[in-house]
């Protein structure tokens, strides 16, 4: 699938962080161990949803290109799947995490590439957030 | 992706919000149709002489206090009504892709306009401030006061329901004025979503008001002895017709009318960059508004760089997703009306009869999702355009791009300025030079270097000239305030 508006990439971003966050929570429960470091990534999603959300709002203008930013952004690559076995192990639930992290990374940077035309802001936010994956990325990686 | 959620879920009955309550009108009721869906979702009145005048003079009860009002707590009205706005952001602008048809970004981007405005007003104890002299002349004073008025009425058009009336509402309340909205009847329900937050924020019951109708109670307002002056956004007609009227009994008036605007597309211009900002200039909002681009003038004789612009603006016309605005994927939603298409309808057939090559026939409609094609059309390019065709002179409003050449950038402008419209026009180049040239000599009231839309934020006026405005000061920013208010000069000497 394509995506073609604003509307539809922040969308898709909301939904990544919701879907990640849902992910740390379920870890946190599992793994008590680590329970912090998951509960923190949990706390990032919500920060990233909000500003990804608020950057967009404050600068969407009928006037500007929204419509038609985002061209030959497709999104199968970056869909994620968080369901986790009954009996997973953390080595491969940490495994699974970080794909998944890459993933967004990815999907933000690419997504920051396309939306250059669209005021500044959204690009500069989306590249921010997408950077900070690799924070996480190492501090699971950590984990292991 | 899914269709966002509706917030109009049953056909609504609309009200008038008059002295700060709501009030069934004894007036006919017409539907209001979502214009994707074809549904109708709600009804409103076409409220009375009687309801006019009941609406004006509670806001004239109201003005006196509401004048005496501190500006400082007369801006944290708004300040309140614009947390507001912020908290509820979303279903104003789903309201507006019921009523209006277009894609939820732009509505989302009508909003988040609107509400500048707001954000403007709100720092209008400075910005009302006068200025003094001392010693005009030996031991004498002389400072100039912003005063209010009393009562103001605008008079609102369809393409931007929600955000027109606050180019001038939140102006007028913020300098001590009251004001009486009267939506347009094709689409009123996101300004009844609006006077619900207004009513929420705290303001004293009638500082702003919702009347309901047409043009007969358009003329009520005008003609009405309390009403100290008018704001319109219209049709070029009608704006001269207020623009009389308002001048034959001393009315203040900002009348802004239609549009016919050029955008000249110079053979230095960086295609991959220009292609989309013309999308959305020409097909946004199904090219219903004032600001859109209709004609491109393509400059030089470099046949080759005509060949890949037209190729690169049809190839992308061609790929618009046509649908309902609530379905996220959708970058171009219906006209407002059925009458709106017919009428476009009527242009695209006008342009094949006068000779005009039509190369992208919007008429063979692709939508998305399962609607009606009753409002429906697709995006339609024009090629072999000349500047005397019915297409290139008047306001089509509606989803057509009528593509032309000039040998160069001076004989664009004559093109430019063969028309007697003069709301705006963008130039799209990598020479500062034309660019210049572009800004200096075009007259239009917009202009756009490198910018499709050329929309003034809130804190700039919202300019036009020639046949696009009528009046002195415009909409927006000081020259609102400057509108709302009078100057009054006070010479002083004390022995």
């Amino acid at each position: 699938m394509q995506l073609q508006t604003a509307s539809q990439v922040i969308n898709f971003a909301v939904e990544l962080e919701d879907k990640s966050a849902k992910l740390y929570e379920d870890l946190a429960e599992k793994f008590k161990q680590y329970k912090e470091v998951f509960l923190s990534f949990v706390k990032e999603n919500k920060k990233n949803k909000l500003l990804v959300q608020r950057v967009y709002n404050e600068v969407v203008s009928d006037a500007l290109e929204t419509g038609f930013s985002f061209e030959d952004l497709g999104v199968d690559d970056y869909l994620i799947e968080i369901n986790l076995a009954e009996d997973v192990s953390l080595p491969d639930v940490l495994k699974k995490a970080l794909d998944i992290e890459a993933k967004i990374e990815r999907f933000y940077l690419n997504a920051a590439k396309k939306s250059k035309s669209f005021l500044a802001d959204v690009p500069r936010v989306f590249e921010k957030i997408g950077k900070k994956r690799d924070e996480r990325k190492e501090k699971l990686k950590s984990l292991s | 992706m899914a269709v966002l959620e509706e917030p109009i879920k049953e056909p609504l009955v609309l009200k008038n919000y008059v002295d700060g309550e709501w009030i069934e009108s004894k007036g006919e009721l017409h539907d209001i149709v979502n214009p994707a869906t074809c549904k109708v979702i709600a009804r409103v009145p076409l409220s009375t002489p009687e309801e006019v005048n009941e609406a004006v003079e509670k806001a004239k009860k109201t003005y006196p206090e509401w004048r005496r009002t501190p500006p400082l707590a007369r801006a944290r009205c708004l300040f309140r009504l614009k947390e507001i706005l912020e908290e509820n952001f979303e279903e104003p602008s789903r309201i507006q892709t019921m009523e209006h048809g277009k894609t939820i970004d732009e509505s989302r981007g009508e909003t988040r306009r609107g509400i500048e405005n707001v954000e403007v007003a709100t720092g209008m104890p400075s910005l009302m401030m006068g200025y003094n002299l001392e010693d005009i002349a030996t031991g004498i004073d002389e400072h100039l006061i912003r005063q209010p008025l009393g009562v103001f009425c605008c008079i609102a058009p369809f393409n931007f329901p929600f955000m027109v009336p606050l180019w001038f509402a939140p102006y007028a309340v913020a300098s001590g004025n009251c004001i009486v909205v009267k939506p347009s009847p094709r689409d009123p329900i996101s300004q009844v979503k609006l006077a619900e937050l207004v009513d929420e924020a705290g303001f004293p019951p009638g500082v702003w008001s919702i009347v309901h109708g047409g043009g007969e109670v358009a003329q009520a307002l005008l003609e009405h002895p309390d009403i100290k002056g008018a704001c319109f956004v219209g049709s070029t007609p009608v704006a001269k017709e207020i623009y009389k009227k308002c001048g034959e009994v001393g009315k203040r008036v900002i009348a802004q009318g239609g549009a016919k605007n050029f955008i000249v597309v110079m053979p230095d211009a960086n295609l991959e960059k220009t292609i989309p900002a013309l999308m959305t200039s020409f097909f946004g909002n199904t090219g219903q508004r004032c600001l859109s681009g209709t004609n491109a003038i393509v400059v030089g004789r470099n046949d080759v760089f005509y060949k890949n612009f037209l190729e690169a603006f049809v190839d992308a016309a061609s790929k618009i997703k046509v649908g309902y605005g609530l379905d996220e994927s959708v970058q171009m939603g219906p006209l407002q009306s059925k009458g709106s298409k017919k009428r476009v309808l009527g242009f695209i057939e006008k342009g094949i009869k006068e000779g005009a090559r039509i190369i992208l026939d919007g008429r063979k409609t692709k939508i998305t999702g399962d609607y009606p094609e009753t409002c429906f059309l697709n995006p339609a390019v024009f090629e072999e355009v000349t500047v005397d065709m019915t297409i290139a002179k008047e306001e089509i409003f509606g989803p057509v791009a009528n593509i032309m050449r000039a040998k160069d950038l001076d004989e664009a402008i004559r093109m430019v300025h063969t028309n007697p419209y003069g709301n705006a026009a963008s130039i799209f180049t990598s020479n500062g030079k034309f660019a210049r040239e572009f800004q200096y000599r075009v007259e239009c009231g917009d202009i756009g270097i490198n910018i499709g839309i050329a929309a003034p934020m809130a804190f700039f006026p919202f300019s036009g000239m020639k046949d696009s405005f009528f009046g002195i000061l415009h909409g927006q920013g000081k020259e609102a305030i400057r509108f709302f208010t009078e100057s009054k000069v006070v010479i002083q000497r004390w022995w």
